[in-house]
């Protein structure tokens, strides 16, 4: 008997989200037709109904101005209102900001200003800029030079040799 | 001297009209909703003042993002949306604040019910409004917004699910919890 009412009672646990729905006729055709079978047969579900339709109402509380409160209602808003209408969007500021006449003004202090830049910074752009390949290539250079003067050098010493091979020969001639 | 619409217009015409730029056409549609719009941020503040700071705001946003507002939905159900985030974003903000104490509400119960006419009544009513909103405010803010809309507002699952961006089952899980919440705590009024 106690088995058979802990039963009941644990399918009407199961059936209380369906109550409120219900309550709320938030079920569907389907769902009401079974709660509406559950609880003709169900003391418990039905008290629990029962204490639904008397608690709930009594949540909403119900708060009524008088008329002056709505008076000062409107012209408070009106007033508000108002004042989004005259205050400017933040871009509308920026633009008010930027007169027509600074601007030819502003664009040639810019162009001046990354003219000088660029000419006074060039060397230092270059050596920023220049790959290490290119670097490399740079410092081999003067070696490279070097080379060409030794090769002339040599052609310079052969010469010195053979006059000075020639002279010997005409000397012991 | 400018002349408003009249008041025969419907909300399209009036947010056409204010779209437009004719102010006074907004200003018939604040007058059409201010008391409903109030009535719904009462329900989440329960206090007057804040009720009425709150639909003011409403309003304001509304009336800033009006050339946004495509028509699709009703200017009610658009401005509605609007009003109840401002009012969830109200509830995180107390709820982030420090912790009002039962006095202080209670305070402020007693402040606003002093028109009742016999002191009896006026006691018991306050004692239920003082149980009802402690019980409300002690609710998790999910639980506590799906059973106002729906409770207070009338409104169905499937708008709410729309209002608070969620599944209908979950709002239905909110909404019982909600109940269930409150039928404890309030059993003795029962």
């Amino acid at each position: 008997m106690a088995q058979n009412e802990n039963r009941v009672q644990r399918d009407c646990k199961n059936l209380e989200q369906d109550l409120v729905l219900y309550y709320y006729s938030e079920c569907d055709i389907k769902d009401r037709s079974r709660v509406e079978t559950h609880l003709e047969g169900c003391a418990y579900c039905r008290r629990f109904l029962e204490e639904l339709h008397l608690l709930l109402p009594l949540t909403s509380k119900q708060d009524e101005p008088n008329e002056a409160f709505w008076d000062a209602y409107s012209k408070e808003i009106h007033r508000k209102l108002v004042e989004a209408r005259e205050k400017p969007s933040w871009w509308t500021s920026l633009l008010t900001f930027i007169h027509p006449w600074p601007v030819p003004a502003l664009a040639t202090a810019l162009i001046l200003v990354l003219g000088l830049t660029l000419t006074f910074t060039k060397g230092m752009w270059r050596s920023q800029g220049t790959p290490p390949e290119e670097m490399t290539l740079m410092e081999f250079l003067p070696v490279a030079e070097n080379l060409e003067f030794f090769k002339a050098m040599e052609v310079l010493d052969a010469l010195d040799l053979l006059e000075d091979v020639g002279g010997a020969k005409n000397g012991s001639a | 001297m400018e002349k408003g619409p009249p008041a025969k217009h419907g909300d399209d015409e009036l947010v056409a009209l204010a779209q437009k730029g004719d102010s006074n056409a907004f200003e018939d549609l604040v007058e059409r909703y201010k008391q409903k719009a109030y009535r719904v941020a009462f329900d989440f503040t329960r206090d007057r003042e804040e009720a009425k700071d709150l639909s003011q705001e409403a309003f304001l946003r509304a009336y800033t993002h009006l050339k946004g507002f495509n028509q699709r939905a009703g200017f009610y159900t658009w401005f509605y949306r609007i009003l109840v985030n401002l009012c969830l974003d109200y509830r995180r903000r107390q709820a982030r604040a420090s912790w009002k104490s039962y006095d202080e509400t209670t305070d402020r119960a007693d402040e606003r019910n002093d028109q009742t006419s016999s002191p009896d009544r006026a006691a018991m009513a306050d004692e239920t409004s003082r149980r009802v909103e402690a019980a409300l405010s002690a609710l998790p803010p999910k639980q506590r917004t799906a059973f106002l809309l729906r409770n207070h507002q009338g409104l169905s699952i499937h708008e709410i699910a729309k209002i608070m961006q969620t599944a209908e089952g979950t709002a239905k899980v909110h909404l019982h919890r909600a109940v269930m919440a409150l039928r404890k705590s309030l059993a003795e009024l029962i």
